[in-house]
């Protein structure tokens, strides 16, 4: 709620999407975002005059959801706050135009919740990623896009180049907030097999791109050398470390080095 | 076909008793389209993977017309037209359709689809002579649409050399101990392990053509499925594969596990329906012959 207030959220009358990430679920490894954080997330919106706020996911690998959000917790923490959980893989879908051009996707399918969505809160967790460097919460928004119509994996994002990709992806979606889960990161070979890191942060956001930035800052890296958040930067959001206005905690004091993904410099079309 | 056509299929479904089957039955009732086909979720519009599965679930005629419509020129079917192009449905509607013209395009497409290759990659270290099936076109090969492609080959082009490439390809990707994920085994030098219901849907494929290979598949199933009994598609198609395989010790157990959650599933999800009833009922014949 204070990092929502001091980003002066604007949500009074809105429909609100929260999305995510739960790609995977792993009892042993920090692979989601927390249900705890994700029901707090639902009751601070209302209290900020939200009309609606829904969750919802369309994970990347695994295609039983029902399974995913139960055994997680996911199910039963919105539960408790009696809020809606979406499955968008199999909602109708709304032709979109991503907003850039830098795959040849041309036009993208999003769920309806998204589509019509008047803000999108995209909520990954803080982990290294072993294409594309850092996975953060431009990169979440593949989890927008159903598996029914993009597969599992959403491999023709990979062909199309995972960078390129994340930058299309994101620009449709266009998430309005973000709220970055690094109460347990993970470092290594994320964003599935890498290890816990007991970062104890939340980064939240009214720019995705400048929250990324931030969120890459607090696991060692220089978002200068993120090709896509530079980019990014160039027409999503602020990239520029320096002209990014901080409010609260200072980032540097709590920045420690996570160990980089194996290859994150070899950005694979496959997997 | 009818809506009233639609309600007498109960009846003639055979499905085992229970409340959770008959709630299925009854939320795929409710799902039908007035066009006859199926969304992926009630009041969606109607589209190949969904239709095809609830017409082999029930043998709704009606969906299987459906899907005879909307078939593309080339014989393929996709969810969507548009720039991603997606037809990883098209082994399911080759068997959801009955004998003729229809079914023989579907498998004509499905003998020339090929996955992406991509040329090996230590990273990723797959076979990559072993092409399989894609989900969607021009994208590489991955275990849930090769085994749907195996599904409708093996029953109706025995004699397809693809069956043996789609056999390598589930060989090559399965996880190190059994089973498989989407359908990669090592990325990274890390060992990446298998989910129950991409693992029972490659066994329902596979079956028969390896048997050694099945047998390493389902006592990794045997397992998975109690780890991820939390969704009806893992467990419905987990039991779907033990009552194929003859796999008897675990389908007692599987069935109680569906139904409990058929009657309380949070989620909306045709297809996860359609292999619930699939799984419990007749429809397992009319899906693996």
């Amino acid at each position: 709620m204070d990092g929502l207030r001091a980003i002066e959220a604007r949500v009074s009358g809105a429909r609100v999407l929260l999305k995510p990430n739960f790609v995977e679920y792993d009892p042993g490894r920090p692979i989601t975002t927390d249900p705890r954080l994700v029901a707090a997330s639902v009751l601070a919106l209302r209290r900020l005059g939200a009309a609606e706020v829904v969750v919802g996911e369309a994970p990347g690998h695994r295609r039983d959801l029902q399974d995913v959000v139960s055994r997680s917790g996911l199910l039963e923490a919105l539960g408790a706050v009696d809020a809606r959980f979406i499955d968008l893989n199999t909602e109708p879908v709304r032709r979109v135009e991503p907003g850039s051009w830098y795959t040849r996707l041309g036009e993208l399918w999003l769920p309806a919740s998204v589509a019509d969505a008047d803000v999108v809160v995209s909520m990954p967790k803080l982990k290294t990623h072993h294409w594309a460097g850092v996975t953060l919460s431009l990169k979440n928004c593949f989890g927008c896009l159903p598996g029914r119509i993009y597969g599992w994996p959403k491999n023709v994002l990979h062909w199309m180049g995972i960078e390129p990709s994340i930058l299309d992806v994101a620009a449709a979606v266009r998430p309005t907030y973000a709220i970055v889960d690094g109460i347990v990161g993970m470092e290594g070979n994320g964003p599935i097999s890498g290890s816990a890191v007991p970062a104890g942060v939340l980064v939240v956001g009214d720019d995705p791109v400048a929250t990324d930035v931030v969120a890459a800052g607090l696991m060692g890296v220089d978002a200068r050398d993120v090709a896509y958040l530079v980019e990014a930067g160039r027409f999503l959001g602020q990239a520029d470390p320096e002209r990014i206005e901080q409010r609260g905690e200072e980032p540097a004091r709590l920045a420690r080095a996570f160990a980089p993904a194996p290859t994150a410099s070899t950005a694979g079309r496959t997997g | 076909m009818s809506g009233a056509d639609v309600l007498l299929a109960a009846p003639r479904t055979g499905i085992v008793a229970g409340m959770g089957p008959e709630l299925v039955l009854e939320r795929l009732r409710g799902a039908r389209n007035a066009d006859g086909g199926y969304g992926p979720s009630p009041g969606a519009p109607s589209e190949p993977e969904p239709t095809a599965l609830v017409a082999i679930a029930l043998a709704d005629k009606g969906a299987a017309r459906w899907l005879t419509a909307h078939q593309r020129a080339d014989g393929s079917f996709g969810v969507v037209d548009g720039p991603v192009r997606d037809e990883a449905a098209t082994g399911l509607a080759a068997v959801a359709m009955p004998a003729g013209p229809a079914r023989e395009r579907a498998l004509d497409r499905l003998e020339v689809v090929r996955g992406r290759r991509i040329g090996f990659n230590p990273a990723v270290p797959h076979d990559d002579r072993y092409r399989g099936w894609p989900w969607t076109d021009g994208t590489f090969g991955w275990v849930e649409p090769t085994a749907r492609a195996l599904l409708a080959l093996r029953r109706f082009r025995p004699r397809s050399p693809r069956i043996a490439e789609g056999v390598a390809l589930l060989r090559d990707r399965r996880s190190v101990g059994g089973g498989w994920n989407y359908g990669n085994r090592v990325v990274l030098g890390v060992e990446l392990p298998p989910f129950a219901h991409t693992t029972a849907v490659a066994l329902l494929g596979l079956r028969g053509l390896d048997p050694p290979l099945e047998a390493e598949g389902l006592r990794a199933l045997a397992r998975l499925w109690r780890e991820e009994d939390g969704g009806v598609l893992s467990v419905a198609t987990a039991l779907a594969a033990f009552r194929a395989s003859g796999w008897h010790d675990e389908v007692a157990s599987a069935r109680a596990r569906l139904s409990a959650l058929l009657d309380r599933s949070e989620l909306q999800d045709t297809v996860a329906d359609a292999w619930a009833a699939i799984a419990l009922g007749p429809g397992l014949e009319r899906l693996v012959g």
